[in-house]
């Protein structure tokens, strides 16, 4: 393995299959009766293990998911490559942000 | 021409590639818009008010539209991996044909869960 | 039938000609009539006539093609010919290729082995190992394919289809020892995964190389 790279590639590939399942689910989950969005049915939702757990994965990939997707669009132009590490960081601080207030709305329940 | 370069392409497998583009920016902010709306689930009235806004038959046109998205985003991405990894270029002619008609069957099916599922 | 070229000699406008049509006849044989009987300062690159140089590469009705392998009786009503997308246009027809030919060069596309010159011998192959490799090594660096390819569109360090298929066919080669080498070269982050897969080099590459398919295999190979 050679740096980053070849890692947010292969991750970006796992990730991807992994949420065209639990998009799935969440998607049948909260719409095959809306019953299940009402205040207490998600809260409750939200509150059990199981739930958090799927919630916190389905969090931790789809973040890593849209943002290296920003990355690579942006590293795609003559403007990003030549400011790659900028790029980078800045694109981690959001997907980072994104993710711990993913997290921290998760962990209220 | 910059980045409208990307979109100028014609086979078929270059207007994927451009709408698995715009699909996954539509999904990227659809992805901060949702953060922002789960900071609701907060306060009882809030998330109510905004459930009965977006829940709704208003916004199904908006809703079908992200299920397109998502569901092109999702299977055309499968479709990649399988090319990404090495397998089935000769074969991706077919490969396409076959993810554009489970697109549109994905799309119609939950677009009809959906609107089902929002009643009267 | 009438030609239409996009010619540029310090601003870019179209042209029309009118070409009588022979049996048999190619685009190139079009753009040939033009220079020797219409106008003779029209600029194209040609050289071998017979799809091996590489050098006619040009955009036609919309789609990048070999002018000497593009028979003008495929077209109906009028023949719209462009030079390349994504290489500086130098004049008319003709391309800037030193970046191409650059990145080419930057994949160190020849064989790298230890040879013993005082006793040589020769470096047998069986038709196995040659099956492996040989395909790509039918490139003929027309440049067709980084014409086409988005990221080499907008990100001018991009190696592009081109040079990667050079590196996939020297690494695949059983004689090669500069594997290692290579996909250094290749990983960077201006190498093999700045492809998205948009598979327009392998829809417009004159000789049927598949060059989507030769890097993925190369970054197939970076997982390893």
């Amino acid at each position: 393995m050679r740096g980053f790279e070849p890692i947010a590639w292969i991750f970006q590939a796992l990730t991807g299959i992994a949420m065209v399942f639990l998009i799935t689910a969440h998607f049948l989950t909260t719409h095959a009766n809306h019953e299940m969005l009402s205040y207490e049915n998600a809260v409750s939702r939200l509150g059990s293990f199981e739930y958090k757990v799927f919630y916190f994965f389905l969090l931790l990939f789809v973040t890593f998911h849209a943002f290296n997707g920003l990355r690579a669009i942006i590293l795609d132009t003559d403007g990003g490559m030549r400011r790659k590490k900028v790029v980078n960081a800045v694109i981690s601080v959001i997907a980072l942000v994104a993710f711990f207030y993913g997290a921290f709305l998760l962990s209220r329940f | 021409m910059g980045i409208l370069s990307w979109f100028k392409y014609r086979s078929p497998f270059g207007i994927a590639f451009m709408l698995q583009r715009i699909t996954g920016v539509v999904l990227l902010l659809y992805l901060c818009l949702h953060l922002v709306y789960l900071t609701s689930l907060q306060s009882k009235e809030l998330y109510e008010s905004l459930t009965s806004l977006t829940v709704s038959k208003q916004f199904f046109v908006f809703d079908s539209l992200l299920i397109l998205c998502g569901i092109f985003h999702g299977l055309n991405g499968l479709r990649i991996v399988v090319h990404e990894l090495g397998f089935a270029h000769e074969k991706r002619k077919p490969i396409l044909a076959v993810l554009v008609v489970l697109t549109i069957l994905g799309w119609v099916l939950g677009s009809y869960i959906l609107y089902t599922a929002l009643g009267d | 039938m009438r030609l239409l070229i996009r010619r540029f000699d310090e601003k870019s406008y179209w042209q029309s000609f009118e070409v009588p049509v022979k049996r048999g006849m190619t685009v190139l044989d079009a753009l040939f009539y033009v220079r020797e009987n219409l106008d003779p300062t029209l600029a194209f690159r040609a050289s071998c006539r017979m799809g091996i140089c590489g050098s006619c590469a040009v955009k036609i009705n919309g789609k990048p093609r070999l002018a000497c392998e593009t028979q003008i009786s495929k077209f109906k009503k009028e023949i719209k010919v462009e030079p390349i997308d994504n290489f500086k246009v130098i004049r008319d027809l003709v391309t800037e290729f030193e970046g191409f030919f650059a990145k080419h060069k930057k994949v160190k596309p020849y064989l790298i082995a230890e040879a013993d010159y005082e006793n040589p011998v020769e470096w047998l192959q069986t038709p196995k190992e040659l099956s492996r490799y040989y395909v790509f090594s039918l490139c003929i660096k027309c440049g067709a394919c980084a014409s086409v390819c988005p990221a080499s569109a907008t990100l001018n360090g991009y190696l592009g289809p081109a040079a990667l298929v050079s590196a996939y066919r020297f690494n695949e080669d059983s004689r090669d020892n500069g594997k290692e080498e290579r996909l250094k070269i290749v990983s960077d982050s201006v190498g093999v995964w700045r492809c998205h897969s948009a598979m327009e080099c392998s829809e417009v590459c004159p000789k049927q190389i598949e060059p989507a398919k030769a890097i993925q295999l190369l970054r197939r190979s970076l997982l390893r």
